[in-house]
């Protein structure tokens, strides 16, 4: 299937690589805005929303309908804030940390397929190696959490920035390994290869086809895969490098205005993006009954975020040697378990 | 069942046959240090001389059984400075005994008793700060409350309070002084946590030395909330003024167990009967405070190791609101109650009756299975128990020296509640058991809070019960009280009542006006607090603010 620019390139008035960049930019744009406006909602209005209902309570409701419009006024509030540069912070690291945190987060929807929407295929684009690529921009971002702790001159934000680095290598590995579990089964690492391969009915159960969706042919790698994806992303029970009543607010401690709204914007993003990723490996990618594919896609998402709210509400924070000990005594271990067994098997299969 | 070892056989010098305190035996066991006999109303007091106090505390402590030290006062005559140390036991309460070091004011010097209680450290600092006895040997003395800089003590008499306090900004300790390293440990790190911080419950601030991220010292510095209620309370008249102060020292929600504090020792000292139908009132309305108490105590404990966004925190605040419509229906007021009065309490349950004792009863009868919900979220977490057991752990000699009371000893194995040892109110009637857990650690803590909670509810049923049947008649809520309260002139009194966080206590003396002499507040989270170290030391980061958080601290109680 063409990719997106592939479809706007080929009807803008231009051709030539000229036409292919702007077709790109494009495309690009879509995306970003997509994800940018997904992020907008869910920050300032649905994380609240969503937390006050597992804890018994209204949340905003005053600002337009289901106060909606808090978005606005939260978004006129953090950017018009005094942007306060401490003494002593290191200065274009210290600038640079919530780019890049922000950024790395975008850069992985890049090669995600977010299924289609009005005959239009919904992928920037489709390389062969497209999960070691979403797993590489996405670990960038631990790079910036580093950068954040190290150069704010705040002892707090050193914690964090060094429990950041501790927390990313354990998961990591564990995370990666339990992707490559999923690309011994499909066979490729092309994302859009990985979501064919998750089409066919696995079993009829009483009229009801239940695809072949990952999560349904081994879960044990799935929840494997959740649980990395909770560390990945710095949730309840891995709160640990912002753990607001340890270390204040951990590497984002000294950041106002506008950089709080770019590491806050970053860290949604990569929720977003670890939602993406868990529904391409393992919910069968856009698929779904009756709507178009984009929307199963973002519902998919939304459900992965949704789980990192719950275990927010509802899970204490380990500390942070437990965690450690989980990363690589518990997962590691499991992750090679699970990749041996599905090596086997696929083997078993295939021969 | 307690983890203390044996005690020995014979029983403690002083312990007559039939349990009672002989006040001779111990004179007689202390032979030539006691100088003086003095009569307190709940205890006997012997004078001695302030260079033998070490000997005195600790002869006392080993060989009287007095392991106890409950509070020092310290307080300022036309002729003397006198520190008063209130010795008590753990096995029993109701011995009491005091121990006087009176200085002259020329050279106001006094032996440290730090030695033999550890929790003596803390409370002679204050006695430094605040009336200006110095101790000798004290390993800290340095000021507690007030700041480094403060000039003057404000409790000693000839302290002139117009005086400005004139301190140059260079003489007050610069916080932003680089102070990364500790000298001669190079791999260190200091680091403030609080004034402002979001885990320290309140303005305190914990100067702290990491290794890495584990804690290798820590030092509580507070006084941040200081609001000088002892004076406040020593410029009030007994009748009224001082009653609505104790609502104050712990704000959240525990006020009628203080104000408690405060009647039980007025009352006392000035022989005024409360009548048996007040006294269910009270204790009624302090087991709701209490449930109050420790379901914020539950719930900021939960937000401490969950993080901010945990259900239990709104759940145990959604729960604590169900307590404080109970409260506001009885007293009028949802958090600064006002309404004890000495010799009753300041109405009766609000009519029509029936409905408020339907609305407590059902509370109470809910409180079980709204405790199911805390010991799922909570105690039967995995990952909540592998962040709670075995960590900050408060050995029970520890727990004892630092004179610690309330869920924090009864976490430790301490058997000891006033409630039972030393009863007042109508506790001694009802049918309700101590909750003690021998873990030591902070898993420890928060449990004998829940299950605290289980036996509170269970006393406001058999309250509500005996209230509903009480002859309408006999529905006495006030005895007679002299407009003017004028106690007899020097007499001194040491009484205590179980707080929400522990022993609190009060030490009134009259001069025979209508206002006391000296006032001075016993606060639990005071002693309690000062155990922090002992929890942390060695730990990490995570744990010291667990173990801050088990406390449950008030820092309104702690600087007072």
């Amino acid at each position: 299937m063409p990719t997106l620019p592939e479809q706007i390139g080929g009807v803008l008035p231009i051709g030539g690589p000229l036409g292919e960049f702007v077709a790109g930019l494009i495309g690009a744009a879509l995306i970003g805005t997509l994800m940018m406006t997904m992020t907008a909602l869910a920050g300032p209005w649905a994380k609240r929303k969503i937390t006050a209902a597992f804890t018994d309570r209204i949340a905003v409701n005053r600002i337009g309908p289901f106060g909606l419009l808090i978005i606005v006024a939260d978004a006129v509030r953090l950017l018009s804030k005094e942007l306060i540069v401490p003494e002593g912070v290191d200065r274009p690291a210290w600038d640079l940390a919530p780019l890049v945190l922000a950024s790395s987060a975008l850069l992985g929807f890049a090669v995600i397929p977010m299924g289609s929407i009005l005959g239009l295929n919904v992928q920037l684009a489709d390389p062969e190696a497209g999960l070691a690529y979403v797993f590489a921009v996405a670990s960038i971002a631990s790079l910036g959490l580093v950068m954040a702790g190290y150069a704010s001159n705040n002892k707090f934000s050193f914690l964090g920035g060094l429990r950041a680095v501790a927390q990313n290598l354990a998961y990591e590995i564990p995370l990666v390994l339990t992707g490559v579990s999923v690309v011994l089964f499909a066979g490729t690492l092309q994302l859009s290869e990985i979501v064919a391969a998750q089409q066919e009915t696995l079993v009829t159960l009483g009229g009801v086809a239940i695809p072949s969706w990952f999560a349904i042919v081994n879960p044990f790698a799935f929840v494997l895969f959740v649980i990395a994806n909770l560390a990945e992303v710095g949730r309840n029970p891995f709160d640990i490098p912002e753990a607001p009543t340890e270390i204040v607010a951990g590497y984002q401690t000294e950041y106002s205005s506008v950089y709080f709204v770019l590491l806050y914007l970053g860290e949604f993003i990569h929720i977003f993006l670890g939602g993406a990723i868990i529904t391409t490996l393992f919910l069968g990618g856009p698929a779904g009954p009756v709507l178009p594919g984009l929307v199963w896609f973002l519902i998919k998402i939304w459900l992965v975020f949704l789980f990192t709210q719950w275990a927010r509400s509802a899970l204490p924070r380990v500390r942070i040697d437990q965690l450690i000990e989980i990363g690589w005594k518990g997962m590691l271990v499991l992750a090679f378990a699970n990749l041996v067994l599905t090596a086997v098997i696929v083997g078993v299969i295939s021969a | 069942m307690s983890l203390e070892q044996p005690r020995p056989a014979q029983p403690d010098v002083g312990v007559t046959a039939d349990g009672d305190l002989d006040y001779d035996a111990v004179a007689d066991l202390l032979g030539e240090h006691v100088i003086g006999r003095e009569s307190h109303v709940n205890a006997e007091a012997f004078v001695i001389r302030p260079d033998e106090v070490d000997a005195v505390l600790s002869t006392l402590k080993q060989e009287a059984g007095f392991d106890h030290l409950s509070c020092v006062t310290a307080q300022e005559y036309r002729d003397r400075y006198e520190s008063i140390y209130h010795l008590k036991k753990y096995d029993a309460p109701t011995h009491q005994l005091s121990v006087v070091v009176p200085t002259s004011r020329e050279n106001p010097v006094s032996q440290s008793g730090a030695d033999v209680y550890d929790t003596a450290i803390w409370h002679e600092r204050e006695a430094y700060d605040l009336v200006g006895v110095e101790y000798e040997d004290n390993p800290d003395l340095r000021r507690i409350l007030l700041p480094e800089t403060w000039q003057g003590h404000p409790l000693s008499l000839d302290y002139d309070q117009d005086q400005p306090q004139i301190v140059p900004l260079r003489e007050h300790a610069n916080p932003l002084e680089k102070r990364t390293e500790v000298p001669g440990e190079s791999d260190t790190m200091f680091v403030n946590i609080g004034p402002h911080h979001p885990a320290t419950h309140g303005v305190l601030h914990v100067e702290t030395v990491l290794d890495g991220e584990q804690i290798a010292d820590v030092d509580p510095d507070v006084g941040y909330l200081h609001r000088c209620e002892e004076q406040m309370c020593q410029q009030s008249t007994y009748r009224h003024q001082i009653m609505p102060y104790p609502d104050r020292w712990d704000y959240i929600s525990a006020g009628i167990l203080n104000e408690w504090a405060y009647a039980r020792a007025a009352e006392d000292m000035a022989d005024i009967d409360v009548p048996e139908y007040a006294q269910v009132l009270r204790t009624m309305g302090a087991e709701l405070c209490r449930i109050a108490a420790h379901l914020l105590a539950v719930g900021t404990f939960a937000l401490d190791i969950y993080g901010d966004f945990t259900a239990t925190f709104m759940y145990a605040i959604r729960d604590r609101e169900d307590v404080q419509n109970l409260l506001e229906d009885l007293t009028g007021q949802r958090l600064m109650f006002n309404y004890l009065r000495l010799g009753g309490v300041a109405w009766d349950v609000p009519e029509p009756r029936d409905e408020f004792f339907e609305d407590v009863r059902e509370f109470c009868q809910s409180m079980p299975d709204r405790l199911e919900e805390y010991h799922n979220l909570l105690t039967g977490n995995e990952l909540f128990q592998m962040r709670v057991i075995d960590t900050g752990v408060l050995p029970p000699e520890e727990a004892k020296s630092y004179g610690t009371t309330g869920p924090v000893a009864r976490g430790s194995g301490i058997d000891y509640d006033l409630r039972r040892d030393d009863p007042y109110g109508y506790y001694d009637e009802l049918e309700w058991d101590v909750v003690t857990e021998d873990g030591c650690d902070n898993f420890a803590r928060a449990t004998v809070r829940l299950k605290e909670m289980e036996q509170s509810a269970r006393i406001i049923e058999q309250c509500v019960d005996l209230l509903e049947d009480w002859d309408e008649d006999d529905r006495e809520i006030q005895s007679n009280v002299p407009r003017t309260l004028k106690p007899d002139p020097d007499t001194e009194i040491y009484s205590a009542v179980e707080g929400a966080k522990g022993e609190l206590g009060i030490y009134i003396r009259s001069d025979g006006t209508d206002k006391p002499a000296r006032f001075k507040i016993r606060s639990p989270c005071f002693n309690n607090l000062q155990s922090l170290p002992v929890m942390s030391e060695g730990e990490y980061v995570p744990d010291m603010i667990a173990a801050l958080g088990s406390l449950d601290i008030v820092l309104g109680e702690v600087d007072r």
